[in-house]
């Protein structure tokens, strides 16, 4: 692969400027593109500073009577309620406290050197532990709340990080059955895999939620939130199981074959030749599921879930704030936007460092 | 979301069927034994009935009904009252499956659900009263002052056969503009496109609250051309949880229509104006054993919660934002429809 262009090529320069800029006409429409879009930003520009109001004195939406710019004296009062929803107000710093337990875990799992299967077992195990010592309470003096008040940016976290890591060792099971030599194992993954991915999402956490109680005898039961993680980390298990099989059958069958030469078990196959270059095959279509499972997680709210952007309705749902919609949306929307393009960034860092797509 | 909702009858439809009926006295034993009432919130929020305030506590007239049947069981909603988020495709299985022990939330009361779904429904404790909202330069005071003008309304719904079937009762004439979608229809009716639009009249405070610069410019017609009725729903079968959500209801009107708030209910009791309310609030014993509660539950409920104008006032009424006037939710002595049962 050697399509890259070189950064500081002269005439790469000029013939842009040919492009561009070599007629009236041209010269023209780039300017009025330009104008446009400087008009757009500008108006933006006035609406969300300019003219914002941004805090609000009394806690109330008088200060933003009459103003032509953004409220987002909304978010002052009621930021809270959309990053921890439901979640008692003087036990807020748990909430807050548990949302940064996950995201460290995660960042922290990101880098290389916790890339050991006991070192990343041994931090996600602590790291739930901690999640839920500190939302569920209960224990060393914290009062106990129920999982129907977790709500906000952290249950959206925590919905999303237990949903991938049950998922991800599912979709690498997943994949290895599918590929397995004995036909009935692998038919009946394929026909799992299959029929999870012809049911939407919403259809499953529906199921997960709802009808299981009447399915299920009760001890079996657990809590809602449990049953949703399960569901959705199973539909994304299916997905990412295929992601993970088509980056094992882009390996040349002469990798397996001279493993076996060797004498290598199965599992030492599998573990130190198949997976890892499987893996770097498989990183671009792999961060997209995780970036779109991200997205997903707004789902929840179907099954009665304060997940972010059910608390950011109910930020703007009273009679106080109803004219804040926007401003709300756009708060909510900062939020997903951090994460996701966090993901995005970290995704294009592995591809470097395993240099994805260059052999 | 149509699909869901399709999912989700079908589902409780299924469940209905082969679910064992709720046993007469259960719901309440099971609810006791829990500690907690399990209730309907939203996931987001229904201005007026189910909002959520500053610090993420539960506000509105739907959830002060469900603090009132709490505290009727328990003597205090506090540490006794689940209000679980819940979407509207999602009452009726979380309802069968036990998840919930009442919904209320703003739930019409239609023959489908009664029959089909198996589900019991109490009294309505409100009426969605269908009115008018016409701008307030058009300087009308009833219907008939809209006559030759303009209705903005989404088609092919139940408004649009309401407003058809008043014009023909009362006579007069208002030329139909249709939209296809509710949201399409207020809005051309809020930039002055029509005369009148027609809604729930909360909707129809709630939208002049909140979506017009002046909420005076927007008038509700004090007409009501339907009224559908919300009441709490609850599984078929146990007939004794129907009592005490009756009961509940009926002691709130009672309380208002017998000038009982909250700020003299200890006065009443301690000096009962008549045997009647001696028995509601609990000095003649005897009124707590028939429901199964302890002899006091209306007087913790109105003690807590107040009486009904109370709890309409503070929710959507004129200590609310909304302003929304009583009209066909008043007692029946105000001119409305609403009215206590006998307490013997």
């Amino acid at each position: 692969m050697s399509v890259t262009t070189l950064p500081h090529d002269p005439t790469r320069k000029q013939a842009h400027r040919k492009r561009r800029l070599s007629r009236p006409i041209d010269m023209a429409f780039s300017a009025l593109g330009i104008g446009l879009a400087a008009l757009v930003l500008w108006r933006i520009f006035n609406w969300a500073v300019l003219n914002a109001v941004w805090i609000s004195p009394d806690g109330t939406s008088k200060v933003c009577r009459g103003i032509s710019g953004a409220c987002w004296a909304v978010i002052d009062v009621r930021w809270r309620l959309i990053l921890f929803g439901l979640f008692p107000f003087e036990e807020q710093w748990r909430s807050s406290l548990a949302c940064l337990v996950i995201v460290i875990v995660a960042i922290l799992s990101c880098l290389p050197r916790f890339w050991r299967a006991p070192r990343l077992a041994g931090l996600w195990i602590a790291g739930f532990v901690a999640f839920y010592v500190l939302m569920a309470g209960g224990i060393f003096g914290l009062t106990s709340v129920a999982p129907e008040k977790w709500g906000g940016l952290t249950l959206t976290v925590f919905i999303y990080a237990a949903g991938m890591l049950i998922g991800m060792p599912t979709a690498i099971g997943l994949a290895l059955l599918r590929r397995s030599t004995m036909p009935v194992i692998a038919k009946i993954t394929g026909l799992f895999i299959d029929g999870i991915r012809s049911l939407p999402l919403i259809t499953i956490l529906f199921t997960a939620a709802l009808i299981m109680p009447f399915v299920l005898p009760p001890w079996l039961l657990g809590d809602k939130i449990w049953r949703v993680v399960i569901g959705f980390s199973l539909f994304f298990a299916a997905y990412e199981a295929e992601n993970i099989r088509s980056g094992i059958q882009a390996l040349p069958a002469g990798q397996e074959e001279a493993a076996k030469a060797l004498g290598l078990t199965y599992w030492q196959r599998t573990t130190r030749i198949v997976l890892p270059q499987a893996f770097r095959n498989a990183l671009p279509p792999t961060i997209n599921q995780f970036v779109i499972s991200f997205k997903e997680t707004s789902l929840i709210v179907i099954i009665g879930f304060f997940d972010v952007m059910a608390s950011g309705k109910a930020a703007f749902g009273t009679g106080d704030w109803s004219f804040a919609w926007v401003e709300v949306y756009v708060f909510v929307a900062l939020i997903y936007f951090v994460f996701v393009f966090s993901l995005s960034r970290y995704g294009a860092y592995l591809e470097r460092r395993l240099r994805v797509g260059q052999h | 979301m149509k699909l869901m909702r399709m999912i989700a009858l079908a589902g409780s439809m299924a469940m209905a069927g082969t679910a064992a009926h709720a046993q007469f006295g259960s719901t309440l034993k099971a609810v006791k034994a829990r500690g907690f009432l399990s209730c309907t919130g939203h996931n987001g929020s229904y201005p007026g009935m189910a909002e959520v305030d500053n610090k993420g506590n539960w506000k509105g007239f739907d959830i002060d009904m469900c603090r009132a049947v709490a505290t009727a069981i328990f003597g205090t909603a506090k540490g006794h009252l689940k209000i679980q988020p819940t979407s509207w495709e999602q009452r009726w299985p979380a309802l069968q499956s036990g998840a919930l022990d009442m919904v209320i939330k703003a739930t019409g009361w239609t023959m489908s659900r009664d029959t089909e779904l198996g589900v019991q429904f109490s009294r309505p404790y409100m009426l969605a009263a269908i009115s008018y909202a016409t701008h307030a330069d058009n300087g009308a005071k009833t219907v008939k002052d809209l006559n030759g003008g303009t209705l903005c309304v989404q088609s092919g719904t139940t408004l649009e056969r309401y407003a058809a079937d008043d014009q023909k009762a009362r006579g007069y004439k208002l030329e139909v503009v249709p939209f296809d979608s509710t949201e399409a229809a207020k809005a051309a009716f809020l930039s002055g496109r029509c005369d009148a639009y027609v809604d729930w009249d909360l909707q129809l405070a709630v939208m002049r609250t909140t979506e017009v610069k002046d909420p005076k410019s927007i008038v509700i017609l004090p007409d009501v051309l339907a009224a559908e009725p919300i009441a709490i729903a609850m599984r078929q079968g146990d007939d004794q949880w129907v009592d005490i959500a009756n009961w509940v209801e009926s002691i709130l009107l009672e309380a208002e229509q017998a000038g009982i708030t909250s700020a003299n209910v200890d006065e009443m009791r301690a000096h009962p104006p008549t045997p009647a309310i001696a028995t509601m609030l609990g000095v003649t014993p005897g009124v707590g054993k028939r429901l199964g509660l302890k002899d006091d539950w209306a007087y913790q409920v109105i003690k807590q919660l107040g009486n009904y104008s109370e709890i309409w006032n503070r929710n959507v009424g004129q200590d609310s934002p909304y302003e929304l006037k009583r009209g066909v939710n008043a007692l029946v002595k105000n001119g409305g429809i609403l009215y206590p049962l006998i307490m013997d």
